[in-house]
């Protein structure tokens, strides 16, 4: 996973290296993801999500579609 | 039994690597908690299968990954309590804000061209720019090479 000015940056990584553009993500999203997985990773009961709560955490932040589904064996890049 | 002194030695993992910016050694863990280093190793052995600890590659007595934290540097460093902590990737770098419940300030680049990027927590928010982060492989991989991803 890697951090980009712009989505024209995205592009330009992408298209240099003959991969596909993947789904884009921002800021307020990816703060999002990393209160999720890692607000109580420091107590007792901290625990990594399992696939249905990545699911759920996806889908609740606006990401959605076999690219999130952690249990997917369907995901192309056509996707 | 397991799940009690597993939890013990993740916590004693996370104590450490956030009071000192380092993630300890299976010896510094088992000191730490005063047990054997054999049951720490063990207990890493465990914490790796449930996807919570990736060790060092050839070398089980150390730890690349406690997620969000890295046992190198790498390019995500985040300064935060006075402290410089590595993080995993962009996702991790938030994540060790978010962990350790205070400001940070992530120096990051452009994966593309290299120009120096910001990120700063404040007040447990980010500070908002328009910057996009992308995943080069989907959900279901992302445990197959985890350095990678």
């Amino acid at each position: 996973m890697l951090l980009f000015r712009s989505e024209e940056t995205v592009n330009s990584w992408c298209e240099a290296r003959g991969i596909p553009r993947r789904p884009l993500i921002s800021l307020a999203q990816l703060w999002q993801l990393a209160v999720h997985w890692y607000a109580n990773r420091l107590t007792v009961e901290s625990r990594r999500p399992v696939p249905e709560e990545m699911m759920s955490i996806f889908e609740s932040i606006g990401l959605t579609g076999p690219f999130w589904d952690p249990k997917s064996d369907q995901w192309t890049p056509a996707n | 039994m397991n799940d009690q002194l597993d939890t013990e030695v993740k916590l004693a993992i996370y104590r450490v690597t956030a009071d000192t910016g380092v993630i300890p050694t299976s010896s510094e863990v088992a000191r730490k908690i005063d047990i054997e280093e054999a049951e720490v190793l063990d207990a890493f052995a465990r914490l790796h299968k449930k996807r919570l600890l990736v060790p060092e590659p050839g070398d089980f007595s150390r730890i690349r990954m406690v997620p969000p934290f890295s046992g190198i540097a790498t390019a995500f460093p985040v300064d935060a309590n006075g402290r410089r902590y590595h993080a995993n990737c962009v996702w991790d770098a938030y994540g060790v804000a978010a962990a350790l419940h205070t400001d940070a300030m992530i120096a990051a680049s452009d994966g593309h061209t290299g120009e120096p990027l910001w990120l700063e927590v404040k007040n447990n928010q980010p500070i908002l720019r328009s910057y996009a982060a992308h995943f080069a492989v989907p959900a279901a991989r992302w445990w197959d090479d985890i350095i990678f991803t």
